[in-house]
């Protein structure tokens, strides 16, 4: 499966709720799959994705996705135990896991290496995980996934192909943009 | 009041009920208060980079949130702020433990714990020391509003001088 077309299968299943996303070809194609103020995309902060949605998970009761990568969820394999300890209902994790950090020249990470992600999840106490391959084991776990108390964890094995161009994106606009849609934004005065 | 029952105090008055934290022992004088209020929800992190991400995702969601930390794991936010926080220009708070002066025992203590605000210079981020508790309320409630104007994290930094520390 091509992360691009399982990126807009996602951006289809998830109505409104908000989607964050790993920095690099994750946030570009979650961007050209379809732009709206409720995608957080990240461009730095390797590593955070999934702890950002773990904060969004608990400040409300909206459905809250990650769309994280195998090298960033391995530098901050701690928040699967955080999400694991707080067990909101309303996350679900999905990991583009290509077996790469790709963005920086499609070096094998540790999940080429037999590092097993739905087992760290569920060593963690995460009860809903899966693993998946193709588009349509996608649609069924992540409708499910939506549909059900959470938290879920599904790592989805994913093949390169090539990148789409770096969305115009800006940290400061991207933050209130999704902000606005939870609170009322700034008056003059405040 | 003491100092831990004023920075709970201003916490609230800030509307800021999510505290993220990794433990310190002298921090804990404050993160056991809340611990045992129901106006918060207190998180674990693993890790206080991860402390910063989860209050970033809170704040987006509408949530204000602060984080504890000792100055030992303000070395490993760095890369939060830099990259995250600043250029998405969020108000975090961040309650630091201080070590590294006065009375501190401890030699690996030191080095970072003296970095924290040639650090926070470094990155243009407002910071404050508290060594004694005199117009605490005034200088928290100040810090709050500073941060959120900013829409910049901050650091109000706790020292020995005035909690008592841990001193073996
Ligand atoms: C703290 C930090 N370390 C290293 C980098 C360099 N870097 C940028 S993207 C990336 C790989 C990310 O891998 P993964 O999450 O699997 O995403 P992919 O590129 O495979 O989509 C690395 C190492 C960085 N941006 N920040
Ligand atoms: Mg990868």
């Amino acid at each position: 499966m091509r992360r691009f077309e399982a990126t807009q299968l996602v951006l289809r299943l998830a109505g409104d709720s908000p989607i964050v996303s790993n920095l690099g070809p994750s946030s570009d194609e979650l961007w050209h799959a379809g732009h709206r103020d409720r995608n957080f995309y990240t461009y730095g902060n390797m590593g955070l994705c999934s702890s950002i949605a773990l904060g969004m998970a608990m400040a409300t009761d909206e459905q809250i996705i990650s769309l994280d990568g195998d090298g960033s969820i391995l530098m901050n394999m701690g928040t699967v135990a955080s999400i694991g300890r707080e067990k909101p209902k309303n996350l679900t994790v999905i990991v583009w896991d290509n077996e790469q950090w790709g963005q920086t020249g499609g070096q094998t990470s540790h999940t080429g290496t037999g590092t097993d992600l739905e087992q760290v999840a569920r060593s963690c106490g995460i009860a809903r995980t899966k693993t998946v391959t193709d588009l349509e084991d996608l649609e069924a776990a992540v409708t499910e996934a939506l549909a059900s108390d959470g938290p879920n964890f599904i790592v989805a094995k994913i093949e390169e192909a090539g990148y789409l161009s770096v969305a115009p994106v800006e940290p400061e606009f991207t933050l209130y943009r999704f902000r606005n849609t939870f609170v009322a934004p700034r008056q003059p005065g405040d | 009041m003491n100092w831990a029952e004023q920075i709970v105090k201003t916490l609230k008055d800030w509307e800021t009920s999510m505290i993220v934290y990794v433990p310190d022992i002298s921090i804990d004088q404050v993160t056991s208060l809340i611990d045992k209020d129901p106006y918060f929800r207190l998180v674990s992190a693993t890790r206080e980079e991860e402390a910063i991400g989860i209050a970033v995702g809170s704040y987006a969601a509408g949530r204000n949130a602060a984080v504890f930390m000792q100055s030992s794991g303000f070395g490993n936010s760095v890369n939060a702020l830099a990259s995250l926080c600043i250029p998405a220009r969020t108000p975090i708070p961040m309650f630091i433990n201080l070590r590294g002066g006065p009375g501190e025992f401890n030699i690996a203590q030191v080095v970072m714990g003296r970095a924290v605000i040639p650090i926070m210079d470094q990155l243009g981020l407002p910071h404050f020391i508290l060594e004694d508790d005199g117009k605490m309320d005034k200088l928290l409630d100040g810090a709050m509003k500073l941060c959120h104007a900013n829409r910049q994290p901050m650091a109000i930094c706790l020292t020995q001088m005035l909690h008592g520390g841990k001193i073996a």
